[in-house]
């Protein structure tokens, strides 16, 4: 049976996270721990950002496979909140300015 | 640990002695990663990057004082483990759930790291020093799938092979 692939909702993150068009994008960023339960980073997803299922298994996959994945393109002060909440969780999340 | 039941103000689950023993113990080594660990950003240097990372550590040691309170009360509050014919019941709201995930995951980071950051598949060298770690380790995943199972989140046979 042919799996439904969900693609990051990167797009539509960017017209409502940032709150004008000057502003720079900051990238949060999710990096592979491999002592990390694949179960507890997918249900980490869904508490911070409120993501349903598929997305987050799509982004948790996407670090478990190629090392890392951007969870979202924000102002400074949104990527500053969500890296907190992830890291409370013991997660390995940091921003970085988009170039 | 096993879910008897669960509804809107929590969940309920029970453990045997032995289970509510490890867990215990498992508890007493939080928190186990260092302040050091977590960084705002991987390239480092930007506008501010030195306050911004002291408020960071601020904000997550305050975080850290606020989950050990609750350890504490855990530890210390008997009352908390209601005792059955076959072991013991612990009664979880939601967000102790997420508290008792985010204290076990720094357990399992924090052991982890201790080990010197084994692959997956590399099994560390055990030795008096570093076995509680080992421990804790494995403790930790059991307790957290234990937890994540009563919420629903289950390994998907998509990831299969992974």
């Amino acid at each position: 049976m042919a799996e439904t692939v969900v693609m990051p909702d990167i797009e539509r993150e960017e017209k409502t996270g940032s709150k004008s068009d000057l502003e720079p994008a900051w990238l949060v960023i999710c990096w592979n721990d491999p002592v990390n339960l694949m179960t507890y980073v997918t249900h980490v997803f869904q508490t911070v950002f409120g993501w349903n299922k598929q997305k987050a298994e799509f982004h948790m996959l996407q670090i478990h496979r190629q090392g890392k994945s951007v969870l979202a393109r924000t102002t400074m002060e949104q990527a500053e909140h969500y890296v907190h909440q992830l890291q409370k969780y013991t997660l390995h999340a940091t921003m970085e300015r988009e170039l | 640990m096993k879910l008897i039941r669960a509804n809107k103000s929590g969940h309920v689950f029970h453990l045997g002695q032995r289970e509510k023993q490890l867990l215990l113990e498992t508890l007493k080594l939080y928190p186990l990663v260092p302040a050091s660990h977590h960084h705002l950003s991987k390239r480092g240097k930007g506008p501010n990057a030195d306050e911004n990372q002291r408020l960071l550590e601020e904000a997550l040691a305050e975080q850290r004082q606020d989950n050990r309170r609750q350890v504490l009360a855990m530890l210390n509050e008997p009352q908390r483990f209601r005792a059955t014919k076959s072991g013991f019941e612990l009664r979880l709201t939601p967000a102790q759930v997420e508290w008792l995930l985010q204290v076990l995951n720094d357990v399992r980071v924090g052991s982890w790291l201790a080990l010197g950051q084994p692959e997956q598949g590399e099994e560390p060298e055990l030795t008096k020093q570093n076995v509680k770690y080992c421990l804790g380790m494995e403790l930790c995943g059991l307790f957290e799938s234990a937890l994540l199972a009563a919420l629903g989140v289950s390994e998907s046979p998509r990831w299969a092979g992974d």
